[in-house]
């Protein structure tokens, strides 16, 4: 099984972790169910009485399961946990309960600061105007280096300002024989171009940087046309300076390659920095040595995606009370805190982010983060909002992968993937 | 009438009574598995075309709409399930004949006495148990073109290095060679069982009259184990026809399509597009087609069996 989006470190604390907090309503012991991957210390929790019991769900299995949990006359789940597309399928069959509604309201504590949280993240959460879900794990798609390898390369570090030109005329450089053998062992690039519905989401950074999108006003697929197939061209131009294999590679196999210091640069979600730069358990890798940015400069702006988790509250639960001051502490600027040091989450309050850092690593993650956010609002940079959006992701997996396994020209590979999304949409 | 005799009327009630017992204590040894097979069989493939002829309502995970041939035509008119369709036909024509030939070869060599030969059957048994995933995902690291063994290995004698998942006919000779690994065993087992029930007096006959190694093989061996060989293909044909996990932890269907074999595609548009629906239309073709398929291999194994 694939856990694609959750870190190394996460699965450690996921499979069952209890943390304890407090019943909003009263002191009496509850319990609440949440669907995956919150991981929070009981010792760092301050309120005793509600038990938090976690189930780890794979990736690829959480949304049927979450959705047939949510359907049951009797849904064992009080907290879901939710990825940055899910929340139209979710509210579309009454799952999640309205926070800013009146019932949940009349239990938020007074001092819950809904404007302190950026908007990008927070937007994650809602949909048709309601608000279903808070943000908990605020992941943007980053591009981190290797300064050691550009440095050995003889090239400048890369900044936020350089261009898809210009990192392909850095990539000849990086591709190398270090130890003179005749065949080349460390290589410029690895990221996502596997078959899978994470894949898209590279090619999508470079679409919106180029200044084309997804969908027009309307809800038309509006990506098979010249920007669209230019940043097809331009992912798969990546696999000419990416290991051997990595055709195959995801989000894994691209963790592994950079953690190893195989690869000079590599595109992946910004909370596996703890893991890569930063625990020696999992990583030969250190934090002088890896640097994070939004990805390179397209025709319009840099790109970047939104990858937020957000968690909301079953509709059937029968643990309103227990399930929200769950979620307000998670989301405090404390939980905030605990959630990133312990696991390397990022937050998504403006506060926290602007705040001094639980850890000395986080301030230039923090201070990227913000650019990831304002970068991804301005570019519009998230997958589809549809009810249909995982069918569509689909089609876009399947048909981004048959471009980059050149079994279809780019043209032809969008050309598909729009009628079909069309037709998915509908 | 003589007595002691039941009358016609008696005897006839008699024989129908017997009858009628017999038939109840028939009936109520099927009828547990009858029972079973309603629940875990019937319901689901009823269940499965009740949703392929409608439109499916997430909020009760169930059917809802009637919309006829809808989900049929909008399953027929998508190049992807017939695509999935072609890349299973590759790999089935591959890896069955692959398996049935080298099962039994190996068995054939396997066949003589000698010592440890039942620790080395025992060990054939391994990959079998292994779960699917598991020899997916270690197979994977030992393909990996980057850190795996085999290139490694190959090296040696001067192949490679071989992009086993991102060269299209590669990726599906590493799902053919894990399904291999995985099942030759089992084609060995039931080969050399096979092979020990054969007559010994045929083949003390054929060394009497100075058959070699060869003719042994071919005119002795092979047409006594044909009807073995089509049985071993017809259930070997059953299991291959369901490949999924491996291809799901190796290749992950890809590059591209290369190895999107159907149930994967099937797989992916249920739990992953959520297009049940659809899934369900596609899933109820699939089963026709192997209950069309899976008669004909057995029609074809009966008259192999009249043959020889």
């Amino acid at each position: 099984m694939k856990w694609e989006t959750f870190d190394a470190l996460l699965f450690d604390v996921l499979d069952e972790y209890e943390a304890a907090v407090r019943d909003g309503a009263n002191d009496e012991e509850a319990k609440i169910r949440c669907a995956a991957l919150l991981a929070v210390h009981r010792d760092d929790l301050p309120y005793p009485n509600v038990n938090v019991v976690f189930d780890g769900v794979p990736y690829t299995e959480l949304l049927a399961k979450m959705m047939l949990d949510a359907t049951s006359p009797d849904p064992e789940y009080d907290v879901l946990l939710v990825d940055d597309p899910w929340v139209p399928q979710l509210a579309g069959i009454g799952a999640l309960v309205d926070l800013k509604g009146p019932e949940v309201s009349a239990i938020t504590d007074e001092g819950y600061d809904w404007a302190d949280f950026n908007a990008a993240p927070l937007a994650a959460g809602e949909w048709q105007g309601v608000q279903y879900a808070v943000p908990v794990r605020s992941n943007m798609l980053l591009r981190f280096y290797n300064r050691t390898l550009y440095e050995q390369a003889g090239l400048p570090e890369p900044t936020p300002a350089q261009t898809w030109d210009e990192f392909f005329s850095d990539a000849e450089k990086l591709v190398r024989d270090t130890d003179g053998d005749g065949k080349d062992d460390v290589w410029a690039i690895d990221t996502y171009f596997v078959r899978e519905p994470l894949t898209p989401t590279i090619w999508q950074s470079i679409l919106n940087a180029n200044g084309g999108s997804l969908l027009d006003d309307s809800g038309v697929p509006a990506f098979a046309n010249e920007i669209g197939a230019k940043s097809l061209e331009t992912h798969k131009r990546m696999l000419d300076y990416a290991p051997p294999g990595a055709l195959g590679h995801g989000f894994s196999e691209s963790l592994q390659a950079f953690r190893q210091g195989l690869v000079a640069n590599m595109f992946n979600w910004g909370s596996v920095y703890k893991s890569t730069a930063v625990d020696p358990k999992s990583t030969t890798l250190t934090v002088d040595e890896v640097g994070i940015q939004v990805l390179p400069v397209g025709d319009v702006q840099a790109g970047a995606h939104r990858g937020i988790w957000i968690a909301g509250i079953s509709s059937k639960t029968d643990e309103l009370n227990a399930s929200w001051a769950f979620l307000q502490w998670l989301t405090s600027k404390e939980g905030e805190s605990i959630n990133a040091s312990l696991v390397g989450s990022f937050p998504a309050r403006k506060s926290t982010l602007s705040g001094e850092p639980a850890e000395p690593w986080l301030g230039p993650v923090y201070e990227t983060l913000q650019n990831a956010y304002e970068v991804a609002g301005e570019g519009h940079m998230w997958r589809i909002r549809s009810p249909k959006s995982d069918a569509a992701q689909q089609i876009l997996a399947d048909e981004i992968a048959r471009g980059l396994a050149g079994q279809a020209s780019p043209d032809e590979a969008l050309g598909v993937a729009a009628k079909k999304i069309e037709r998915a949409l509908k | 009438m003589e007595p002691g005799k039941p009358s016609g009327n008696g005897s006839v009630r008699v024989a129908r009574e017997r009858q009628l017992g017999d038939l109840l204590v028939r009936w109520s040894f099927m009828a547990p598995a009858i029972v079973l097979l309603l629940v875990l069989l019937a319901y689901p493939i009823f269940y499965t075309i009740d949703i392929s002829f409608s439109r499916f309502d997430i909020a009760t995970f169930g059917a809802g709409a009637w919309v006829g041939w809808d989900n049929y035509r909008e399953v027929m008119s998508d190049y992807r399930f017939w695509e999935s369709l072609k890349v299973t036909m590759i790999y089935l024509a591959f890896a069955l004949p692959i398996q049935v030939v080298v099962g039994f070869g190996i068995a054939y060599l396997i066949n003589a006495e000698w010592a440890g030969r039942g620790i080395i059957r025992a060990l054939f048994i391994i990959p079998m148990v292994v779960a699917p995933v598991v020899a997916g995902g270690m197979w994977r690291m030992i393909l990996d073109p980057l850190w795996g063994l085999m290139n490694y290995w190959l090296g040696f004698i001067g192949i490679g290095p071989l992009d086993w998942f991102g060269d299209p006919n590669l990726a599906m000779a590493a799902v053919i060679i894990i399904d291999t690994w995985r099942w030759t065993p089992f084609i060995v087992l039931i080969a050399t069982a096979a092979m020990l029930a054969l007559p010994k007096d045929v083949f003390e006959a054929a060394r009497i009259d100075g058959c070699n190694w060869w003719s042994t093989l071919w005119s002795v061996a092979v047409p006594l184990l044909v009807p073995v060989i089509a049985a071993t293909f017809v259930i070997r044909w059953l299991g291959a026809v369901k490949m999924f996990d491996i291809v799901l932890a190796a290749t992950y269907g890809g590059p591209g399509k290369a190895t999107n074999v159907v149930n994967l595609f099937i797989y992916e548009e249920a739990f992953r597009s959520l297009r049940f629906a659809e899934s369900a239309a596609m899933a109820v073709i699939v089963l026709i087609l192997t209950m069309v398929l899976t008669g004909l291999f057995l029609r074809a194994s009966r008259k192999l069996e009249e043959l020889f």
